[in-house]
């Protein structure tokens, strides 16, 4: 029970009634359960070129190659990769940079896949970088570190405002960040 | 009143094991309304409790759990508000110790104080409300903004967002300091974020204080003390203080970035908008450091008057909360606090002075004798 409170979203009643039902149920379902869920440890692994969730070696989408290889958009989480391509407004690659800068919470530029970033915009020929850390203080910083760190070696554009603030980009619905990727701009 | 005339107003007020009160309700006419009754009586947890349902914070107390009646686990108010524009509300607050507040608008519950609080409903003066003008900055610079954020748009976000930004620049100082790992050129991007928050508040005490410095200085000759006043603000760091608005917000950035060495071997951010002081006096006398206890007391009640007009011409009439403060004014003082008050909005009066006489020295105003008048039936 305390493994299932772990998960997100599922408090302590729930696990609760999430464990009753897992003994009220014949114990073959409950262990074909266990064999995914032991089966999707062992198969997902970070992503070696964007750090998103892998079964095969790449992730599906830098598996594949009809993409626009001069974009990379950089998100916080990879939970943010699935808003966007349901946008259908973005044809690039993409690159999770693990988290956002925090110093009170002790999260540096190191802790964060920042040089692995650089070394791909070198690599790959991206044309343009365009950041899409949450719009909360911490993403807005990352991102400002961001063009820092990337001023005059590519294009950097950040999502346009007017996604919710304080939010992360998991939660905005498909149309507010379809014009927030249309209207991105240029970070001077 | 306000743009369009609008008050706030509070009608109705229930109050449950809230200091010495187990149970308490009280109706609330919309003109002065003088609470007379010895000391003790609970004259002050009535205005306490109209504070709490409006801002959800005692002017009094900063402990919450001071409020609660000795051997109650809880306390609880409710208010019904008269809201400028959207009509009569009732509020909920209840506290319990270690648990905290539980808030609700007319029956719905509200998950954040920030979303419930109405910022300028309410001006109080509570004789630790010297703490205005002899406190310290801190103390002046809070009776500044909470005035601010219900004239300003925007202005309590900023606040806000400065803060955050500024703790984040403290921590990540005082890690590069123990050389946990953080650069101090990493301070940059929080530098921004704290140079375009702390623009705005700048910009919005900047206005505030041009809008009220003229009010302050009449109601202080007014009420008997000097000709001359003024408010000032004391910008920190004090020498971006000629900086007009447009420039502000680079001349702070560039100015943190110059003092990343000094701040990171102090651990914090030395200055900016979060150490602003206001300077409050006559001609060039410093009230806040020289002034007598009645001289600070005359113009803590001009600020606070002068906070009343700018609400009432910028947003909205606040109802005025007056504790214990005639007993200490000669007749002459009293006779010019009671004519600024009684300008058709609500005003509450406690006093526990029986040389004063409400019927007569405040004309119009409903006398409520505490506890006798109080329906405290459970
Ligand atoms: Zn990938």
């Amino acid at each position: 029970m305390a493994e299932l409170s772990r998960l997100p979203g599922i408090g302590a009643r729930s696990a609760q009634r999430l464990a009753f039902h897992l003994l009220r149920q014949p114990s073959e379902r409950s262990l074909a359960l266990a064999a995914a869920l032991t089966g999707l440890a062992e198969r997902i692994h970070p992503c070696p070129r964007c750090f998103s969730f892998a079964e095969d070696e790449l992730c599906p989408i830098c598996a594949d190659q009809r993409r626009d290889p001069s974009l990379l958009c950089v998100v916080e989480e990879p939970s943010a990769i699935l808003p966007i391509e349901r946008t259908s407004e973005y044809r690039g690659y993409y690159h999770v940079l693990g988290g956002a800068l925090s110093p009170i919470d002790g999260v540096d530029p190191d802790d964060l896949r920042i040089a692995e970033l650089l070394a791909r915009v070198e690599a790959e020929g991206v044309a343009e970088v365009v950041i899409a850390t949450n719009p909360t203080m911490t993403g807005e910083a990352t991102a400002l570190y961001l063009a820092d760190a990337l001023r005059g070696k590519v294009r950097i554009t950040r999502l346009a405002s007017g996604l919710p603030v304080g939010a992360d980009l998991e939660h905005a619905d498909e149309l507010t960040l379809g014009r927030a990727l249309l209207g991105r701009r240029e970070l001077a | 009143m306000g743009p369009s005339g609008a008050s706030w107003r509070v009608s109705a007020l229930e109050l449950r094991d809230v200091r010495s009160w187990h149970r308490a309700s009280l109706v609330l006419g919309p003109g002065v309304t003088v609470l007379t009754g010895h000391n003790g009586a609970g004259k002050t947890s009535l205005v306490e409790a109209v504070v709490l349902a409006a801002v959800g914070a005692s002017p009094r107390s900063g402990q919450m759990g001071d409020l609660v009646r000795h051997g109650e686990r809880a306390l609880h108010v409710r208010a019904t508000l008269a809201v400028p524009g959207r009509g009569e509300t009732v509020r909920d607050l209840g506290y319990q110790p270690r648990v905290g507040r539980r808030l609700a608008e007319d029956g719905v519950p509200v998950a954040s104080l920030a979303a419930w609080r109405r910022p300028g409903s309410v001006l109080v003066f509570v004789p630790e409300e010297l703490r205005a003008v002899k406190g310290p900055p801190a103390a002046r610079r809070r009776g500044l903004d909470r005035v601010l954020e219900a004239v300003v748009p925007g202005f309590t976000e900023a606040v806000a967002t400065y803060g955050a930004a500024l703790a984040q620049r403290n921590a990540l100082l005082r890690r590069a300091k123990t050389g946990d790992g953080a650069a101090v050129a990493d301070a940059a991007p929080w530098e921004a974020q704290m140079a375009a928050a702390g623009a705005a508040v700048t910009r919005g005490r900047r206005q505030g204080i041009a809008m009220m410095a003229a009010p302050f200085a009449r109601w202080l000759a007014d009420l008997g003390g000097a000709s001359g006043g003024a408010v000032r603000l004391e910008a920190s760091p004090s020498r971006l203080d000629g900086v007009g608005d447009d420039g502000w917000q680079d001349a702070f950035r560039a100015y943190l970035a110059d003092r990343r060495g000094r701040d990171a071997a102090a651990g914090m951010t030395l200055a900016g908008p979060h150490r602003d002081d206001l300077w409050i006096g006559w001609d060039d006398f410093d009230a806040r450091r020289l002034g007598s206890q009645g001289e600070q007391r005359t113009a803590a009640l001009a600020l606070l008057l002068a906070h009343r007009d700018l609400l009432r011409e910028r947003a909205a009439r606040p109802i005025l909360l007056l504790d214990d403060v005639f007993s200490e004014l000669d007749p002459g003082r009293r006779h010019a606090l009671v004519e600024a008050v009684t300008d058709g909005g609500q005003t509450i009066i406690t006093t526990a002075d029986t040389g004063f006489e409400p019927q007569r020295e405040v004309p119009g105003a409903v006398v409520v004798r505490v506890p006798d008048d109080v329906d405290a039936a459970a």
